[in-house]
């Protein structure tokens, strides 16, 4: 058996997590239920978001060949160096006050599988937790009223980075500093574009468009007469939220409802003439799929959604339901939201707010059960839009075990942001990036709960690597107006 | 001047230079320049990718074909990692499209061989095709730009040190059957104050060469973006005194605008129109290419017009090159049966095929 214990912060330290209380229930239930230890492999990590969507126990199963042959050739599987049949995940955040009997019973349950699945078998990118993301930011409204609390207050520190006051003015001072340099050899367009994605409640916009014009008045050059501000988001209803925050600016205002994997479908104008694209805790609540490096063989990790069993007799009872049929029930409350099921099936949710109660219940209760399908090659696998996987390469060419996110939204996003940028331009993005391969080994990155959306980190050398084959340099760095966040700045600009 | 022209037809096509690299041929390039594979091995791999891209060329009808500089690393350091005096500290790259950290801390030593060894790709290239064959090269500006310049209080004295090593490959290129060669200034654009430097500097290039020379100027095309954005205007009236026989110009990405400049200043050389796109996998139709030459003959006559894509076929992929080439071809095969009469091969379309009756 290969026992890999992440080497989280909570392994060290004053009160140090106990190694053989977490390991030893969990190797003890192995043996009970009989398996071939030979062939099992334990990963123990600390799950960091108290909402997610693990059990305390996982069982993975890691297939030996691929689902299905891409091409005309035989899919080619490489031969690895172990053979594992299954992973035991543990979540030692939460295992080690286990007793045995709850190890072996979660364990038996899992082997037995016995739950009640919301979707097939699929890619993380294209399971229906990302249809409750999107959900989520559609009827944010009717969420934050039934929390009492807005989604910023949920955030760790209570708001958004992006409402800083000191980074928006050196993102500012940056772009006057291009822009005098571009006037000053006669090279610097009529019109100055600025490009925002994913404007949430405009909060940033203002923060920017107040700094802009005072620092502009300073500066003596008049660029705020000549600048564009972009507003783009998914929603029309916070574009509308967000354009009354930024009323007083509004002749320098356009607002674009648009997907933010593909921001060139409703920007292609701008193609080259945008100098800053700003994203600021979009990417890690973009679509993804996970990959594994494991014994020498890659794999994608399939997912499928299901409720918890510990509630679902519950949920089920409260809806008015049975259990079988909850999963019909839940594909329309995602179709329809609450709002639209409320009117659509009042026998069973009395009012919105039955409704918004049961999709809440509902979220609490989605698990991922997870499962490892072998790649048959990089080249077949999808990253992104015309972007094949070989992208992963230089991140999985060692051959040390590693799982990792491969964010597909935040790369399609990314580098369709880039092909915007002026040769002058620059993408700034503030988010929860991962800045180290290495740091895919130590600790959890999700996926989370963060209130009714999903949050996983983003893959940060992939996305430098992405920047770098589109002849960009990217550059991480901590965020520097705040001290002790996760977040993180990156800065994309032409190289050469 | 060569009459390499002259054997032409009306209206003739030709390539800019580079040619698409395919992701496996990205991946063995790299190879090489992490030491994973040997000088041999990579040789072998270039003299095969240089035949088929000949191939292609040849397939789709151009007029006057190039070895798609599939040898290059990338269009500076192919030339400055040979050049005598140019020290490069580190020669390992993570990818081999990278550009090299190169200086200069003393004066370039004065050659009369031709170090870079650039007429054996011309004859390798010439040796694989009976059609005319263009031999491209960076020229000195725009290798002067990725130097840093250690040795000369004056950076033109660099410049114009860089043009005299190139000279000696015009040379040894001509000695060698060369007949229509290219200096490309890729970042040019992004200096217009320096014109008069560049082109002083392209005169030593082309100082005793008698061929049929060609000046590339674009916006950039690095990883398929523009580096600079701007005006042709920027070059004149400096350019008028280059010697040099052709102007190629970037025109399909940014419109036909600046066309009107080079007729205002009286540039009475031939142009190489930029018709395709080399920035987008689009791939235009045969009418539109049709219709660009048609645009630029109002100011520039046919005779003095060479039909091209924008600049190298680099960044994209094969089946778009080749898809875009023949497009270019079976265009200008319309124009010119128009303004001559003749009945062209299946002008409008690419595959050579007789129109349906």
């Amino acid at each position: 058996m290969l026992v890999d214990f992440r080497p989280h912060a909570k392994l060290s330290g004053t009160s140090p997590l106990d190694l053989m209380t977490s390991l030893a229930p969990v190797v003890e239930a192995l043996r009970e239920v009989s398996t071939d230890l030979g062939k099992v492999r334990l990963v123990c990590d600390w799950v960091q978001y108290k909402s997610n969507f693990r059990e305390v126990v996982d069982v993975r199963p890691i297939l030996l060949c691929p689902q299905l042959s891409a091409g005309p050739g035989p899919a080619i599987v490489p031969l690895g160096v172990r053979d594992d049949a299954i992973e035991i995940a543990v979540d030692v955040r939460r295992s080690a006050g286990m007793s045995l009997e709850e190890v072996t019973a979660a364990l038996r349950r899992q082997r037995e599988r016995v739950r009640v699945p919301l979707e097939d078998w699929g890619p993380g990118s294209g399971s229906c937790v990302w249809e409750f993301n999107a959900r989520y930011w559609k009827d944010l409204g009717l969420w934050e009223k039934s929390t009492g609390r807005g989604y910023e207050q949920a955030l760790p520190g209570g708001e958004s980075d992006a409402h800083n006051h000191d980074a928006a003015r050196d993102v500012i001072r940056d772009l006057f500093e291009v822009w005098d340099a571009l006037a000053d050899g006669d090279a610097l367009p009529e019109e100055l574009y600025v490009v925002e994605l994913g404007v949430g409640n405009g909060g940033q916009a203002k923060v920017f468009l107040d700094e802009f014009r005072a620092l502009d008045a300073e500066h003596g050059r008049d660029y705020y007469r000549r600048l564009h501000y972009m507003m783009c988001d998914y929603s029309q209803h916070v574009l509308d939220l967000a354009r009354e925050a930024v009323g007083e600016h509004r002749a320098r205002i356009s607002s674009f409802v648009l997907d933010a994997t593909a921001p060139c479908t409703s920007l292609g104008f701008l193609k080259y003439k945008v100098f800053l694209v700003y994203v600021s805790n979009v990417y890690d609540n973009l679509p993804t799929d996970e990959v594994v490096q494991l014994g020498g063989r890659t794999y994608c990790v399939q997912v499928r959604a299901y409720l918890d069993d510990a509630g679902v007799a519950g949920l089920a009872e409260s809806a008015g339901v049975t259990v079988d049929e909850l999963p019909v029930l839940v594909r329309k409350l995602l179709r329809l939201g609450p709002g639209l099921l409320a009117e659509a099936d009042p026998a069973r949710f009395a009012d919105v707010d039955a409704a918004v109660a049961f999709w809440r219940a509902v979220w609490d209760l989605v698990r991922l059960e997870e499962r490892y399908v072998p790649l048959a090659g990089l080249d077949l696998y999808a990253l992104a839009p015309e972007m094949s996987g070989e992208l992963l390469r230089p991140l999985l060419e060692s051959g040390a075990d590693i799982r990792m996110h491969v964010n597909n939204g935040a790369v399609a996003s990314f580098a369709d942001s880039l092909r915007l940028l002026h040769p002058f331009g620059r993408l700034v993005c503030h988010d929860l990036f991962v800045t180290d391969v290495q740091a895919y080994r130590t600790d959890f990155r999700g996926p989370g709960k963060y209130e009714g959306s999903v949050v996983n980190w983003v893959n940060g050398p992939l996305l430098a690597h992405v920047g770098r084959r589109n002849g960009f340099d990217v550059h991480y760095a901590p965020f520097a107006h705040r001290v002790g966040g996760n977040i993180v700045t990156m800065t994309a600009q032409v190289r050469d | 001047m060569s009459d390499l022209m002259s054997g032409l037809p009306l209206l003739p096509t030709s390539v800019v230079g580079s040619y698409p690299v395919p992701e496996w041929m990205e991946r063995l390039k790299t190879d090489y320049y992490r030491g994973r594979m040997s000088y041999a091995q990579l040789r072998d791999l270039h003299d095969m990718a240089i035949k088929a891209a000949l191939r292609d060329q040849e397939l789709a009808g151009i007029d006057v074909v190039s070895d798609g500089e599939l040898r290059r690393d990338n269009d500076i350091d192919y030339f400055l990692a040979r050049m005598p005096g140019i020290d490069i500290p580190r020669t390992a790259k993570d990818f081999y499209f990278d550009y090299y950290d190169a200086r200069v801390t003393e004066r370039l030593p004065v050659t009369d061989t031709a170090p870079l060894m650039l007429a054996d790709d011309f004859s390798f290239t010439a040796e694989q095709t009976s059609d005319p064959v263009k031999f491209s090269f960076t020229g000195p500006f725009s290798l002067s730009r990725r130097v840093r310049n250690e040795a000369y209080d004056d950076p033109d004295e660099l410049v114009t040190a860089i043009a005299r090593v190139l000279n000696a490959e015009a040379r040894a290129l001509a000695a060698r059957g060369a007949r229509l060669l290219q200096i490309d200034e890729p970042f040019l654009a992004g200096y217009p104050g320096e014109v008069k430097t560049a082109i002083k500097a392209v005169n030593l290039v082309t100082e005793g060469v008698d061929v049929t020379w060609a000046l590339h100027v674009c916006y950039g095309n690095r990883y398929a973006r523009p580096s600079w954005e701007g005006h042709y205007d920027f070059l004149f009236p400096a350019v008028l005194d280059a010697e040099v026989d052709q102007l190629v110009l970037e025109f399909a990405r940014k419109g036909y605008a600046d066309l009107p400049v080079i007729d205002k200043f009286g540039w009475d050389r031939t142009i190489g129109l930029g018709v395709i796109d080399v920035k987008s996998s689009d791939v235009e139709t045969p009418e539109a290419v049709a219709s660009r030459i048609r645009s630029a003959l109002g100011l520039v006559p046919a005779e003095r017009l060479v039909i091209n894509p924008d600049c190298g076929l680099r960044n994209i992929s094969a089946p778009v090159a080749r898809a875009k080439l023949a497009a270019m071809v079976a265009g200008a095969a319309a124009v010119r049966s128009e303004l001559t009469g003749a009945h062209p091969l299946s002008p409008l379309n690419p595959s050579h095929e007789e129109p349906a009756q």
